[in-house]
């Protein structure tokens, strides 16, 4: 769903504009003038800007400045009435995608939109690409002595002989994917693949073919016949992470498959038996999704016969000495490095501390700890959250510094996993992706 | 089992617009949303909604004086209409409806275009039928859809309408059960 800010002084503009792009499927907000755009814009992303460029009080001019400063990749179109196009040339040279004169033919407007949001998919499947080879490097294990994790674990033996769906719930990091491949792990299906499938940070248009796979001549681009998820799984398990982010086209085809038990490639008229296991995971409340119409009662009671919440790492502290050895023994292998102690200070702000990012939080802290740490103990001042110096550093950069600098460790922080750390920031997913890309953020910085 | 009018679609023509579609518009009625159709005619005209300078018609007003006058009667209401419409940003509309609301219309004054000479009454037809659904599709809440053949794909063009089918794909349709069921 793209999300369109409409920023016009006369109100019969903005709701006639707003409700023939709602009917067309979009996320509309409305503002009155370039002041209160700039309130909106300042809590949350938009895809697209809709700006009059004459407006009471601020300009759609001055607006479009103040933008280009603070999100150069948001796109805005400028509308402007016959007569100001050289208002309009201005404002393509300070960096709109586009302008409309009013009134506007509403295919042109249709024809600027998609091309806008085809750019758009195009970034996201580019970024999806980069997390994607992240995921298949990552190293995983589970352990946990506390009371907590052993009833997890015992709960894990109990579920996973069993064929029924489950619903792992539990704030991001908190090891649900390790849950899942636990469970594959010690059922009758543990010779078949896991196959996990991330659908919050697939983009929407590569999901169908993911999942399902495609044959040969489906659509341009299928030159070969593909294999999708649910066929890979075959007699194994298939682990759909972050569910709550799945469209709802998808939610319908993925109940049909549950039901029928069957499905076909895209563009495919052989039915394949689904002959897989099911384990969803989420972070949000599906119960408030269902409420808001966002996710579809019917597949959740289906994938719901079993739950398992994975307890958040500051409900489960006395792991947290286990797991720092852990990852110190690892990140000190991979690093060439001889760290192997953890300075008694630093052990107790550990403890201390409540990781809102959980496991995946700790681990990322270690493992900048061990890359900056001289000896082989690791101190209070190599863990980088707990930097003294780091409010005084801070000081000396400007706003966008900061935040450039916030944003880039809450990633390394959560591994580049861009729906994670979005949880982290509070922000949305798009929005992240849109502030990596104007900082010009990579794994190697 | 005789229902009243409040359990029906009520297909408003003015100034006897469409009336030889009716037929065909109310026949498919029932297939799609799976309801019955009643004729009433709630206004004469729209030349409250007439805006000189443009020459057209406000569709918005209209939708919501149809709204306002129809009180209790219909679950949902179509009106057909002769006249150019428009909404104010926009140079024209072939239709505009209340998004999960009662009243659309739709405008048979562009859907004549480039009609071919030995079917112009079957290809008209088919046009008004597919912007009636359509714009039905948005009072019970649909929103456009991607699929080309589905009949709430937005059309860019008159070709496109004449592309589109008679139907909703299976996500639209699954979606047109699931806000009826909630609407109950």
């Amino acid at each position: 769903m793209t999300r369109i800010l409409i920023v016009d002084d006369e109100l019969i503009m903005r709701e006639s504009l707003g409700g023939w792009l709602e009917r067309d499927g979009h996320e509309i907000e409305k503002a009155e003038s370039g002041e209160k755009a700039l309130d909106i814009i300042a809590d949350r992303h938009f895809d697209i800007l809709l700006v009059d460029i004459k407006m009471e009080g601020m300009s759609g001019l001055d607006l479009l400045k103040q933008i280009r400063e603070t999100d150069p990749d948001t796109a805005v179109i400028m509308i402007t009435a016959y007569g100001s196009i050289s208002t309009s040339i201005e404002a393509m040279k300070n960096g709109a995608s586009d302008y409309l004169l009013k009134p506007f033919d509403p295919n042109e407007l249709g024809i600027l939109i998609e091309k806008i949001i085809q750019n758009r998919a195009q970034e996201l499947e580019n970024l999806y690409l980069k997390d994607q080879y992240k995921e298949q490097i990552r190293f995983e294990s589970m352990i946990g002595q506390s009371q907590p994790m052993q009833g997890i674990f015992e709960l894990i033996g109990d579920i996973a002989p069993m064929e029924s769906t489950v619903i792992l719930t539990g704030e991001t990091g908190t090891g649900k994917g390790l849950a899942a491949k636990a469970i594959h792990t010690n059922s009758p299906r543990c010779e078949g693949p896991f196959m996990g499938i991330n659908c919050g940070a697939i983009p929407e248009h590569l999901m169908e073919s993911e999942l399902f796979g495609y044959q040969k001549g489906a659509f341009t681009d299928a030159k070969e016949n593909k294999k999708g998820k649910l066929e890979l799984a075959n007699g194994g398990t298939l682990f759909l992470d972050e569910i709550g982010e799945i469209s709802m086209r998808m939610q319908i085809d993925l109940l049909r498959v549950l039901e029928d038990k069957v499905f076909y490639r895209v563009g495919g008229t052989q039915p394949i038996d689904a002959d897989f296991r099911v384990i969803a995971a989420t972070n949000r409340d599906i119960a408030k999704s269902i409420k808001e119409g966002t996710f579809r009662e019917d597949l959740y009671y289906r994938l719901n016969v079993i739950t398992m919440k994975m307890p958040p790492l500051r409900e489960r502290k006395e792991d947290i000495p286990l797991l720092v050895e852990q990852f110190l023994f690892r990140f000190s292998q991979e690093t060439n490095k001889t760290v192997k102690k953890v300075d008694r200070e630093a052990m107790d702000e550990m403890m201390l501390y409540e990781w809102p990012g959980n496991i995946r939080e700790l681990e990322n802290a270690i493992e900048r700890a061990v890359v900056v740490s001289k000896g082989e103990k690791l101190l209070l001042q190599d863990l980088p959250i707990f930097d003294p110096q780091r409010v005084e550093h801070i000081k000396k950069y400007s706003l966008k510094d900061v935040e450039k600098d916030h944003i880039q460790s809450v990633l390394l922080e959560n591994d580049w996993n861009v729906s994670k750390s979005a949880k982290v920031l509070e922000i949305d997913r798009s929005t992240l992706y849109h502030k990596i890309k104007s900082y010009d953020l990579s794994k190697e910085e | 089992m005789v229902l009243d009018n409040k359990q029906k679609i009520i297909i408003s023509p003015v100034d006897g617009c469409g009336l030889n579609y009716l037929e065909m518009i109310s026949a498919g009625i029932e297939g799609v949303f799976g309801y019955q159709t009643a004729v009433n005619s709630f206004l004469d005209d729209f030349n409250f909604a007439f805006d000189e300078k443009r020459e057209q018609y406000n569709s918005t007003l209209i939708i919501n004086k149809i709204d306002a006058l129809s009180d209790s009667q219909g679950f949902k209401i179509i009106a057909l209409t002769e006249v150019d419409l428009f909404i104010p940003i926009l140079t024209h509309v072939y239709g505009e409806a209340q998004l999960g609301g009662k009243a659309c219309i739709v405008s048979l004054s562009r859907l004549s275009e480039d009609l071919g000479i030995d079917s112009r009454d079957q290809q008209l037809g088919e046009r008004i039928v597919k912007e009636v659904y359509h714009e039905l599709g948005h009072t019970f809440g649909l929103l456009h859809c991607k699929d080309r053949s589905c009949l709430m794909h937005y059309c860019r063009t008159i070709k496109d309408v004449d592309r589109k089918s008679h139907a909703l794909c299976r996500y639209c349709k699954i979606l047109l059960e699931d806000n009826k069921a909630r609407s109950k």
